[in-house]
């Protein structure tokens, strides 16, 4: 089977896509994934999209400017959603009735993909019975794969020197040179981040606990709900009255110390000088005539 | 003039010159510009200077030069060659501004308007009469833009030169008249002789005038417009002639400096606006936002193909 890509014209051989879902808990939302070489490879796809992208090729034009990668996938990560849910009933299952989806039958595929029934040990406990095997969702053993998964990327991250600091924001500008104040942490938790992306959104929360990483509070400040003005039928009264302080009895007002400055100012003759308050009043009419 | 070295690239700007006649580097000279082909929307524009000694100034007046704009195709090319045989005392410089050039600079991010590009070639020309000895003592140069800046910019340019920049100065001044002319004679040549390097196949070279109100220009601009690509280079894309057409003809194309306001660049810079602060709507996506090694990469997961 054959599948075209795009508008190009040209064919991968020998693969097929399968719309998927990755997560069971967003059964609506379904990923493309690639089966190849007789469904004994799993690729994932991902799109580069930036916005006022389009291609030239040969001699057309292709207005979207996406630029698609098909990659490589452990095939455990599209069955762990499977054995999650099943692994809540807690009993031994055998495969095939674990790996059930209505929305994307797709997925049994996966099981043919290879090494996809044999790492299943990796997250869960397996039971033999005869010719047929059993397995179990298990949280400590999947916790530990997931954290081989994590060091192997730390590994990656700092072979192909990714900036994992705090200080990289934009799109277009990636830091060359490391930075020194980069810690192990920061690897560890970008790679836990990256991993997080094909894991189920409660088994992430597992990994950074038994990853020993603190939870981070988010620096994203959440604004204070508006205050909401009580409603009742007194009449409104300011909550402070101001007007006593321009009544005329200064004089109980405490003296306030004046600086070096103001006090050679006030010393300076200040006769024929207009006040600051008389440019703001209306001219005195007495002048016109 | 030979015109060999623009045709070999008209999509850069090129400089055409005469030799410099001994005369001019000894004795004080005058220096008049004039441009060709500010208007149209097809071909180069072109920037022409003349200088002569200050003391031939009556000869020149006595080959009755006059402004190109009031003499024939025929007479302008005769009064060339009369230039051209005048070569004792007078020289010439041409600069080319390609229609590629016009086109890049005014629609280029920064903008380069066409009166920013006027004021360099001709300071550019200028420039190239001084290095190459020229004696230059009085410019006259017809205005573009307010002549009273233009002046001033001129004249802090090259002191000790005495600037005299005046509308119409193509009909006032011989020695600017002369450049209108070289300016204007390589223009029509170009512009009758232009080698397309697009593949358009037998090119219709009636195209008249070159200027937008043209009926023959304007036929020929519907005739060849491509969806894709608009015009070819002969064509001046920053003209609001062409632009006009390609606006409702061509495929519509969406640059990232675009300029838009209000709501629509909200919505197609993913933006919320302002008014979408007060209407109640679902937060767009219940999923998880992508780790920032794919957004910072602008990485997206396939839903379909």
């Amino acid at each position: 089977m054959s599948c075209k890509l795009g508008d190009r014209g040209s064919y991968i051989r020998s693969a097929n896509f399968e719309s998927y879902s990755t997560f069971a808990s967003l059964p609506d939302v379904g990923s493309l994934y690639l089966f190849g070489g007789g469904d004994l490879q799993l690729y994932e796809v991902k799109a580069f999209n930036e916005d006022y992208h389009s291609w030239f090729i040969g001699q057309t034009v292709q207005r979207d400017g996406r630029l698609l990668y098909v990659t490589p996938m452990d095939p455990l990560y599209l069955l762990l959603p499977y054995l999650l849910k099943a692994g809540k009933e807690g009993k031994f299952q055998p495969v095939d009735q674990i790996v059930v989806d209505e929305e994307f039958p797709g997925c049994r595929r996966v099981l043919s993909c290879a090494r996809a029934l044999k790492s299943l040990g990796h997250v869960a406990e397996e039971r033999e019975v005869g010719s047929q095997k059993f397995h179990r969702y298990s949280q400590e053993k999947t916790m530990v794969w997931l954290k081989k998964k994590v060091d192997r990327t730390v590994k990656a991250l700092k072979n192909s020197k990714i900036c994992v600091g705090g200080g990289v924001k934009s799109s277009t500008f990636f830091r060359t040179t490391q930075q020194s104040d980069v810690q192990e942490e920061d690897y560890i938790r970008y790679a836990h981040g990256l991993i997080s992306e094909y894991i189920p959104e409660e088994l992430c929360k597992e990994l950074l606990t038994y990853l020993q990483l603190p939870e981070t509070t988010s620096p994203v400040s959440v604004e204070p709900p508006i205050k909401k003005r009580k409603l009742s039928d007194k009449p409104v009264e300011a909550e402070e009255d101001y007007t006593k302080f321009n009544s005329g009895d200064l004089g109980k007002k405490p003296v306030k110390k004046l600086t070096a400055a103001q006090k050679t100012l006030a010393k300076v003759d200040k006769t024929g000088m207009k006040s600051l308050s008389a440019f703001f009043s209306p001219k005195a009419k007495t002048e016109k005539k | 003039m030979d015109l060999g070295k623009f045709e070999e690239d008209n999509s850069q700007s090129c400089r055409l010159s005469s030799a410099v006649p001994e005369v001019c580097k000894t004795q004080d000279c005058c220096l008049g510009i004039d441009e060709a082909g500010r208007g149209p929307v097809l071909g180069p524009m072109v920037y022409g200077i003349c200088y002569c000694p200050i003391s031939k100034k009556t000869d020149l007046q006595d080959l009755k030069v006059a402004d190109s704009k009031t003499l024939s195709e025929a007479e302008r090319e005769n009064l060339f060659g009369q230039l051209e045989e005048a070569n004792g005392y007078v020289g010439w410089a041409l600069h080319i501004l390609s229609p590629n050039t016009i086109s890049t600079g005014m629609l280029q991010r920064a903008k380069y308007n066409l009166n920013a590009l006027s004021h360099d070639a001709a300071i550019g020309l200028v420039q190239y009469a001084l290095d190459c000895g020229v004696q230059v003592k009085e410019l006259f140069v017809d205005t573009v833009g307010p002549a009273e800046k233009y002046q001033e910019k001129l004249s802090q340019r090259f002191p000790g030169i005495v600037v005299t920049v005046r509308p119409k100065a193509d009909s006032l001044f011989p020695i600017v008249s002369a450049a209108s002319i070289c300016a204007k004679v390589s223009r029509d040549r170009v512009v009758k002789s232009w080698k397309f390097v697009e593949d358009l196949g037998e090119v219709d070279t009636d195209y008249g005038s070159g200027y937008p109100n043209d009926p023959k220009t304007k036929a020929w601009l519907a005739k060849y417009l491509d969806p894709v690509f608009g015009y070819p280079q002969f064509v001046r894309f920053s003209w609001s002639t062409a632009q006009t057409i390609m606006e409702s003809k061509a495929v519509p194309v969406h640059w990232d400096d675009d300029e838009q306001d209000g709501e629509k660049a909200a919505a197609k810079q993913n933006c919320a606006s302002m008014l979408s602060y007060f209407s109640r709507k679902k937060p767009e996506s219940a999923g998880r936002e992508p780790h920032r090694y794919f957004a910072e990469r602008r990485l997206e997961t396939v839903e379909n193909l």
